[in-house]
This record gives C-alpha cells, structure tokens and sequence, in this order.
C-alpha cells in the first residue's frame, strides 16, 4: 500500500495508541529510538491531526501528543521502508513494550 | 619586604578579610542570589591559606596561578572559576611582583579581561567587574592607597541601583535593584586586604 | 559505548543530578554513557569543577560529550572544566543551553541514534514542551 505525497512514494501504516496517557514521554523516546534504526525516512501523525512529524526527532514526536485511542499513522519512504513502517506499528500495537 | 614573605601576608590579609566578612557576603547574595557566596568564598580562601606555605615560597605570579586553580576546585559557586580565572591570569601576565603603578595596573588588566571572558560580562551589570574596573581606572589615574579604598567603597555602593543582568541575581529583573551586589563587595573586601599589605611594605 | 555521543548532567544537587541520569537511563536505555555530578567540594549545594572534570573523563566519547547543566555557577563551573581538560577535548564537548531534565532525555535520545554532537546539542535546545 502506498500514498503519494508529492513525488515521494510511501509506505504506510497505522496502529492505535491503547496507553490511556496517549503518546506520552517514554514511549515517544522509544519510537523515536527505533525510528532511528531504520535508514528510510519515516513520519507519523495522530489521525486527529493532519500534520506528519518526522518520527526520528524526538521533539517532534514529544510535542505530537498523540492521544488516547486514536490510530497513529506511520509512513516510511526509502531502502527499508517496510521494515521501518512494520516495527513502528508493532511497537506501538505491542503498547510500547510497557 | 621580599617576595616570599608578601606572599604570605596577602594571603593572610585577604583570608581574614574574608572570613570575618563572610556572614555578611552571605546576607548579600541571600537578597538577590543563592545565598551562598559567604560559605563559598570561606571555602575557597580556607583552601588557599591552606597552602599557604607552599604558595610563600613559589614566585608571585606561580603562587597566583595556584592559588587560583585552588578556587576554582573548591568554591563551588560561578565565583569559583570567576576569581580563579582572574587569579590564574594575573599569575600568567607576570613572574614577578608588579614594582610600578604601571606594572600593577597591567596586573589588575589582566585578571578584569579574565573574569570579562569568563563571565561574559562587562562593566554595568552589577557584578565584580563594577569595582573591579573602577579600581584599576583609580590606579591609572594615580591614585594613593587611601583613594583606591575609596573608589572600591563608593563602586561597591553603586552597584546598589544597578540592574542585574549576569549571574543569578538577573533571574530577579527589577527586584535586584537597591541592593549592594555580594560579588561587588567581595571584590572591595580583596582590594582593601592588598592595600593593607601595600600599607605594610 | 563509545562510538555514541556521551551525556554528562550537573546540577547543584547531587540528587536532582542522579535522578536526572537515572530518568534517562530509565527512558533512553543503556546504550549510551551517562555521568552525572553535584555538589560542591564538601557535599552542599553547589558544583564541583574537578568533579565535572572527572564525570567528562568517565564517559568520554570520540564522538564527544554533550553536557546538560542547571543553573548559572554549575555552567560557569562546566566551562572551566571543560577548558582545563585541554583545548583537544574541549573541541569535542558542548554544554547545551536546554532545561537540565528535558534536555538530557532529548539529547540521550538522539545520541543513542547515533548523531553527531552539534544534531544532540540541537535537539535538547530544541525542546519545548
């Protein structure tokens, strides 16, 4: 599945943010973290909102403040974009491992 | 007097100096800063006087260097590495003792350019530097020992009005105005225990 | 450990310095080194400059060393330090003017993505809650 934002093609993904806090400190630094493992381009944003965030700055994702059962939608463009995209959704489906 | 023994007299007038002023330094930066310049300022020249022999018998400008180092490990505040930054210059502008009004201006240069990069500071933002800077113009004005105690009095009660704009007493604004800044004082307090040695040669 | 960023925190209090570092480590993991520092040379309130010197040294990274501090004596202190580890390693360290917690969780963040310093003095200076 893809999704063309200008030229550039993405991978996407969602998942929903089942911690009551939303997408709160810790969590944000373990996407963050794991966004960072990957070499493609990866953003996310909050289906309540239309602004995509560039998932390896941890500012970004902080102040995303993604909330409580609302699917986060992941898109990754680049070599391992799949990847990128599939291990986001699972972190967060795996409620960030808390 | 010779070098060694001067050492050693102005780190006993300025250690005394400092310890019977100390309570008082407190009750300065309790009004306008952490309240510990006192205990900080104790601390450091306790440290210094502890070396005391040590620094008697190395030339002035080694004892000055080491005595600086000292503050800057042991006062434990920004004073720390503000005073001994000063001191460490001035011990690197000269070997020897200054002979001249000349040579002890440059001396006094040396240590106000020190504490201006440290800080990143100048004249005016109610800090060391204001009595500072007005005691070395006193001494390139020509002034005798009696008028630079004056001047260093009169800075330390003008930095009163000032505004703070360095340090911790800038987090007050406007509340740091009418209070006699505690960097200030200590400054004087160090200026007067060099003209009691000054007065004793 | 050392092909990452390193952080060291200074506070005027040995504890908020600890719970600082025991918070990033706690969010951030354990990939990257962390050192923290409090306290002056008796045990009070205040900052150590041989003690930062020593904190720098404990976790130095060619990477560099990104140093979070709190308030003005413990940067003043954080500079000396730094200059007197001599002007090869200072070239390496920054001290980043960010809120001492925040800012070592946003930097830990970074650096454990393995950016360079000037990308983790950045972001923790970036950070607005």
């Amino acid at each position: 599945m893809s999704e063309a934002a200008s030229n550039i093609e993405w991978i996407t993904a969602s998942a929903m943010i089942v911690d009551e806090t939303g997408l709160h400190a810790r969590p944000a630094v373990k996407l963050t973290k794991l966004a960072k493992t990957f070499e493609a381009s990866v953003e996310i944003r909050s289906q309540a909102q239309d602004r995509w965030v560039n998932a390896k700055s941890p500012n970004a994702v902080m102040k995303l403040k993604a909330a409580y059962n609302t699917p986060l939608l992941i898109r990754a463009s680049g070599p391992d974009a799949a990847a990128a995209a599939e291990a986001l959704a699972d972190l967060v489906e795996r409620n960030f491992d808390a | 007097m010779t070098s060694d023994v001067l050492n050693a007299r102005l780190i006993d007038l300025i250690g005394d100096r400092i310890e019977a002023h100390a309570d008082e330094l407190t009750e300065l930066d309790q009004a306008i800063g952490d309240g510990d310049h006192g205990d900080n300022m104790r601390r450091g020249f306790r440290a210094v006087s502890a070396e005391r022999d040590a620094l008697a018998n190395m030339t002035f400008g080694e004892a000055l260097k080491k005595a600086g180092m000292t503050l800057v490990m042991k006062v434990g505040g920004a004073s720390g590495p503000l005073y001994g930054s000063a001191f460490m210059a001035m011990g690197k502008s000269t070997e020897a003792m200054p002979e001249s009004r000349a040579q002890a201006a440059q001396l006094l240069e040396a240590g106000i350019e020190a504490v201006k990069a440290r800080g990143k500071s100048d004249v005016g933002a109610k800090t060391m530097l204001d009595v500072l800077v007005p005691v070395l113009k006193s001494i390139e004005a020509g002034a005798d020992i009696a008028d630079v105690r004056k001047a260093a009095d009169e800075a330390v009660e003008a930095t009163k009005p000032m505004l703070a704009t360095k340090g911790r007493a800038a987090f007050l604004g406007e509340r740091s105005v009418g209070h006699i800044d505690p960097g200030a004082r200590s400054s004087a307090l160090i200026v007067h225990a060099v003209c009691d040695a000054l007065e004793e040669k | 450990m050392t092909d990452k960023v390193s952080i060291v925190i200074v506070s005027h209090s040995p504890e908020v310095a600890k719970g600082a570092a025991d918070m990033v480590r706690q969010m951030v993991g354990d990939d990257i080194a962390i050192a923290s520092c409090g306290g002056n040379s008796e045990g009070g309130l205040g900052t150590d400059v041989a003690a930062i010197m020593k904190s720098i040294e404990a976790v130095w990274s060619p990477r560099g060393v990104a140093v979070l501090v709190d308030l003005g004596g413990a940067e003043t202190n954080s500079e000396m330090a730094i200059e007197l580890l001599g002007p090869e390693k200072a070239k390496q360290i920054v001290i980043c003017n960010a809120p001492v917690v925040e800012g070592a969780v946003m930097a830990a963040t970074e650096a454990a993505g393995g950016s360079d310093l000037e990308t983790v003095r950045q972001t923790a200076e970036d950070f607005k809650a």
